[in-house]
């Protein structure tokens, strides 16, 4: 089951901090500055886990995963957001 | 996973410590995975590796830990890799730690210590035993062993007593009689292991274990152990001149200069390039070693091949298909299923979506598929089955609203290359995708597209995907037609008429392939087992119960119809 995370990340040294972003447009959309909404199975979880593990410096660098339920359940629609509109996106085939 | 296939003198290859694991926690497990070679990671494997890997190379740790060992330690081994040929067996022991002769294998295991009388499992505890067997066979005096439990910390002696001894040389026996057997053993019933058991997906337990016994057509409540919302999905570039690239953990897809859309690996399911598109060698690679098929098609769809990693090692199962398509009796047993659930489908969505549909042609409908039942050859066959179409196409205009005054959707039966109207041309990309996804689908089985039971093998033709799409071509592209159009998502500017051809636009092309994928990630009931599921996993579940058929698991392959 694909569950909704909300990752955020403070990474001290620019050079990690590239390699946080990039990794994690693997692994989520770009919400804002630091912050990926992520919808994932377990599996993508723990890889996502590992990715960065291999990445950041344990005793500088923060990652929060937070856990927002499982997607059928659209936790995100509590979310509110104030200023310009958040756009969540939506799993769905890519056509370019 | 380390898999090491036959080796080429053909002498039985040492069966690895950790199969013996998995053959204690599930036979078939082992089988899938040591006789199909067959792997599938989900959450545990992949932490299991990640943690894996750490304890083999972290160097760090490694100093810290050995600070934690007692003293009087004299031996203190990493990865040591001993093989058998007595014992038939071969394991690569996390940690050896010991003094003069005698030794203890320390195994490491992701995750806490679980809360059994024993302190650990069964199938943890023969692997260890093994390795202890492994460590005798050189000489060592061997004992006992360690389970380590990186989640909790916690150390778990493992006596190696008789009782363990005996277990584990019967299971070893059993390892070895069973890699001799060409079908798999049966799955287990109703166990609690299966939800947790990483190949649940292909293996089908409950599915297998009912379609086994005979019984009336009632749907069953089965447990629901395939997810049907964690499917990866399509990656479509029709731009002409667009080039993809990689980029990271994602695909890049740009036009000139321009980037025009990114997609996930990890949420990709197959990349399909329409026409001029360009592809890195990078990017090939990289979809190769995910197991991400690329597709390639014309510009206007049709299907021309596709590139994908190294072939299925399911050997067996291809060696079963070629039989049955060589025997006049099984083809025609399985071309008449393909047939009757494709009229009994036709017929379903006519009743279901025609203002009304005329009794007479549902009637001779019901009469075609009983019709499709009961005839000798193929050839008639075809027959039955080309009337049952002209029936239902003559009808399908019924099923489209007037939506625009003056669109030109009217249909008048089914005309292709090239087709004379859109309705038609939207069928016929539609039809080619549908071909496409199942092409793809029985490759990643195991099975061999290209050869079919009803359509016969002719150049570049998926023979059996356009079996296996039979029954599929109503509920799928034509259901995703009929939305397309009565939803008003496809409009009289959507296509454009060039000497008697019809063409989408690319922007009709776009919307058309949204609304197929749409449908495709669709949740339904399963007609068969009851439980909700998406189209596009109901394929992959048809496509393995095939397998399941062709191995003789299950006595008959179930129709996919829908009431
Ligand atoms: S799903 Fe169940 S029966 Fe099938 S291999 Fe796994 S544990 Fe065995």
């Amino acid at each position: 089951m694909r569950r909704h995370y909300l990752v955020t990340y403070d990474i001290c040294d620019a050079k990690r901090l590239r390699r946080v972003f990039k990794t994690m447009k693997g692994f989520g959309a770009h919400l804002q500055f630091s912050v990926f909404q992520c919808d994932l199975p377990d599996i993508d979880v723990v890889r996502m886990k590992a990715a960065l593990t291999e990445i950041i410096d344990q005793r500088e660098d923060q990652v929060l995963i937070i856990d927002l339920g499982p997607t059928e359940s659209h936790p995100i629609k509590r979310i509110e957001s104030m200023g310009i509109k958040a756009e969540w996106e939506e799993r769905r085939a890519r056509v370019m | 996973m380390e898999s090491q296939g036959p080796s080429p003198g053909g002498d039985i290859p040492l069966l690895p410590a950790r199969m013996v694991n998995e053959f204690t926690y599930c036979p078939r497990l082992a089988y899938f995975e040591w006789v199909d070679g067959e792997f599938a990671d989900n959450a545990e494997t992949t932490e299991g590796r990640f943690h894996h890997r750490r304890v083999d190379q972290a160097p760090v740790r490694k100093a810290k830990q050995a600070e934690e060992e007692p003293a009087e330690t004299t031996i203190h081994q990493r990865s040591v890799w001993l093989s058998s040929e007595r014992l038939g067996v071969t394991a690569k022991i996390d940690l050896v730690e010991g003094e003069g002769t005698a030794v203890v294998p320390v195994d490491y295991k992701r995750g806490k210590r679980p809360h059994t009388p024993q302190g650990a499992w069964e199938p943890e505890r023969v692997q260890l035993c093994v390795q202890g067997l492994l460590l005798r066979e050189q000489g060592f005096t061997c004992e006992r062993g360690v389970l380590y439990f990186i989640g909790s910390r916690e150390r778990v002696e493992v006596p190696f007593d008789e009782e363990l001894m005996a277990r584990t040389y019967e299971l070893l026996d059993g390892m070895r009689l069973m890699t001799q057997a060409t079908v798999a053993p049966a799955p287990l019933v109703d166990s609690p292991k299966c939800p947790r058991c990483s190949l649940v997906g292909l293996c089908l337990p409950d599915e297998v274990g009912w379609l086994r016994q005979p019984h009336e057509g009632e749907s069953p409540a089965l447990r629901k152990l395939i997810p049907s919302n964690d499917d990866a999905l399509p990656l479509y570039v029709q731009t002409p001149g667009a080039k993809v690239g990689k980029d990271g953990e994602c695909l890049k897809v740009k036009d000139h200069d321009e980037v025009i859309g990114e997609a996930r690996l990890v949420e990709t399911s197959q990349v399909v390039l329409y026409g001029a598109v360009q592809v890195s060698t990078q990017v090939v690679q990289e979809l190769c070693k995910r197991n991400i098929p690329l597709v390639y098609c014309s510009s206007g769809g049709w299907f021309y091949g596709m590139t994908t990693g190294l072939l299925h090692k399911h050997v067996e199962l291809r060696r079963r298909q070629y039989a049955v398509a060589t025997d006049r009796e099984r083809c025609l047993q399985l071309a008449r299923r393909f047939v009757q659930a494709k009229i009994a489908n036709c017929r379903t969505l006519l009743r279901r979506n025609h203002r009304a549909a005329p009794d007479t042609v549902l009637q001779e409908l019901k009469n075609d598929q009983a019709h499709a039942g009961a005839v000798e050859s193929l050839e008639s066959l075809l027959g039955v089955e080309g009337t049952a179409a002209r029936r239902y196409f003559s009808e399908f205009a019924g099923m489209l609203k007037e939506a625009e005054p003056g669109a030109r959707f009217d249909f008048e039966g089914r005309n292709r290359r090239p087709p004379r109207d859109p309705v038609n041309a939207m069928l016929s990309l539609l039809y080619s995708m549908l071909a496409r996804e199942w092409t793809v689908t029985l490759q990643s089985v195991g099975l061999d597209p290209y050869l079919g039971f009803y359509h016969q093998p002719r150049y570049g033709r998926p023979a059996l995907a356009l079996d296996m799409m039979e029954e599929f071509r109503p509920l799928i592209a034509d259901s995703a037609v009929l939305t397309a159009i009565n939803n008003g998502e496809i409009k009289q500017s959507d296509w454009f008429e060039r000497m008697g051809s019809v063409t989408l636009t690319p922007e009709g092309r776009r919307r058309l392939i949204e609304t197929y994928e749409r449908r495709m990630g669709q949740e339904i009931t399963h007609p068969v087992f009851g439980y909700q599921i998406s189209y596009r996993r109901v394929l992959e579940v048809q496509a393995r119960l095939l397998g399941r058929y062709l191995l003789g698991e299950i006595p008959e392959l179930p129709p996919f119809t829908t009431r």
